[in-house]
């Protein structure tokens, strides 16, 4: 079996992401800076990235899943904890059962993380999901 | 000059111009804030119904007729409308006895509600570039979401009491779960928090100001921290999502630092709100109802709570008007999922995941761009717009009008 890593994955903006994100929302260029997960660097070497190697992951939990491009980390170490960009991609994985603010987790998304062959999940496959 | 409707900054000092589909001559807006007017040139949207594109008259009867036979409607975005949309869009769901909430639900909504009843000591962005020697962002990175927030107010410009500005008199101090572009502009004063560590990490402050140990972080560095806070004469914390979402059923605690620090100096909040006209909905519902969002007229009587928020609500409303928001990307895959299921209407500009998945979609005039109105910025400073260039398209406004003569 692949080798798995558990995250809390606590999303983020970027202005690259979101300029890109209100000019289209079904443009390459907003898949490209959305669908990432940014991951420590132990936790990416334990999913079999050799140095500056390019990896697709599989970051799912009870809510989804999706697949998206792994980069690493350029902070100081944070096994454990990974960054998303928020989007349609990391809403994915935000459970609606709520706290008692009833304010979902966005920023407190628990998944495994696992090397994955499949292509980055695109858009319309998130928008099937949605119709259901 | 014209206003920029991409962030809750509203900035006023855009120049631009239209020519042959495209913007020109454009001065002052920043990336974030071109993306937003540019959309109004791809992606638009153009009146439907199930898919089919219609005129607009036969969108809003539509719109209208299911808003009727729906016996709990929710009316949700309204953060991206005019003051005088949302006017409308509150007596819409008024007269329907509909659920109205707003994005503020999910996001700033805890923080907000605390500054608009005076719980939390607020200030203005003017009020922060004149007098402002501390500046803190606290879960939040203008860089990123508010790109000319240092430079308009918090860091950068020279202010009535503070020429010397961010060479001598300001500091900028960032408290963060990671090293965000923000943070990177202050590497000696950010403060890293474990992910909903925000309370223990306020505790920990309020341990330092009274001369104790700090059981968090690293000693020297807190000790330092509550020495700059102390010598602090004039400062803001600008509260972002990270600190809403982290301290949650722990506001309380926010509101202690902050009477504790005024105890000492001054200390102000400004609520790092992203959509422009967010506090602007806030303002009017409150005034309107005594409550700043999740509110349900079903018995006549405004009524609030939990059970009517967005998350909640989405699950047990049998339709659904979406106005300037895109809740299919933005909310988690549930709440998405249970809006997918009941007939939506979705007002917008441009084509999102949201008009998408609607029943019945209306184009709107794209505000400040192509309509005029007024919006609240995150301070509280109301700025009336005119829009940029003419548009046939009607405003949000126009719209919520016409289908409320149609029920
Ligand atoms: S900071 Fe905000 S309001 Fe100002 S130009 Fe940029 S997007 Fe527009």
């Amino acid at each position: 079996m692949a080798t798995e890593v558990e995250v809390t994955v606590v999303t983020m903006r970027d202005i690259f992401q979101d300029e890109a994100g209100r000019k289209s929302r079904f443009s390459d260029e907003y898949r490209d800076q959305s669908a990432q997960i940014i991951l420590d660097k132990q936790d990416l070497a334990k999913l079999g990235a050799k140095d500056g190697q390019k990896l697709r992951v599989l970051v799912k939990n009870d809510v989804g899943s999706v697949v998206v491009a792994a980069k690493t980390s350029e902070d100081n170490p944070h096994p454990g904890l990974a960054f998303m960009y928020n989007s349609p991609w990391s809403n994915q994985l935000v459970s609606d059962a709520v706290s008692e603010s009833s304010i979902p987790g966005f920023k407190s998304i628990k998944a495994i993380v696992s090397a994955a062959e499949e292509k980055v999940t695109q858009i319309s496959e998130i928008q099937a999901r949605i119709k259901g | 000059m014209a206003i920029c409707t991409g962030c809750s900054l509203l900035c006023e000092d855009i120049e631009a111009a239209e020519k042959d589909g495209a913007l020109t001559h454009v001065k002052n807006l920043c990336r974030k804030g071109h993306g937003h007017f540019q959309a109004a040139f791809t992606e638009r949207t153009v009146p439907m119904i199930d898919g089919e594109q219609v005129d607009l008259d036969r969108a809003i009867t539509k719109a209208a007729e299911i808003l009727k036979s729906a016996k709990s409607p929710l009316l949700y975005g309204w953060s991206n409308s005019t003051l005088e949309a949302q006017a409308v869009g509150i007596e819409l769901a008024e007269k329907l006895g509909a659920t109205i909430d707003d994005t503020s639900s999910s996001c700033q909504g805890i923080l907000m509600e605390r500054i608009l009843s005076g719980k939390l000591p607020t200030c203005t962005l003017d009020d922060v570039r004149n007098y402002a020697d501390t500046s803190i962002f606290w879960g939040s990175d203008p860089s990123s979401s508010h790109p000319r927030h240092l430079s308009r107010f918090s860091y950068y410009p020279r202010g009535e009491k503070r020429q010397k500005s961010y060479e001598e008199e300001r500091t900028c101090i960032a408290v963060d779960v990671r090293k965000s572009a923000t943070a990177n502009l202050c590497p000696n004063y950010y403060f890293q928090v474990a992910p909903s560590g925000d309370a223990q990490f306020m505790e920990a402050i309020l341990a330092v100001l009274e001369g104790k140990i700090p059981r968090v972080g690293d000693k020297k560095k807190m000790i330092g921290l509550g020495s700059i806070l102390k010598k602090t004469e004039w400062g803001v914390i600008f509260a972002g999502l990270g600190m809403v979402y982290s301290l949650q059923e722990k506001m309380d605690l926010f509101e202690k630092l902050l009477a504790r620090l005024n105890e000492i100096t001054t200390f102000k909040v400004v609520p790092m709100v992203g959509h422009y006209n967010m506090r602007g909905f806030n303002e009017l519902l409150l005034e309107k109802t005594g409550f700043i969002n999740r509110v349900s007229f079903k018995d006549g009587k405004p009524a609030h709570g939990p059970e009517h928020s967005v998350v909640a609500a989405a699950k047990t409303c049998d339709a659904a008007l979406i106005i300037g928001s895109d809740p299919f990307s933005a909310l988690p895959f549930g709440t998405a999922r249970a809006l997918a299921k009941v007939p939506l209407i979705a007002i917008d500009p441009r084509r999102s995941l949201t008009t998408d998945g609607a029943k019945v979609v209306i184009p709107s005039a794209l505000s400040g761009l192509e309509a005029g109105g007024t919006g609240v910025r995150m301070d509280g400073v109301k700025i009336k717009f005119e829009p940029i260039m003419k548009s046939d398209l009607p405003t949000d406004e126009q719209i919520l009008t016409r289908i409320m003569e149609a029920i």
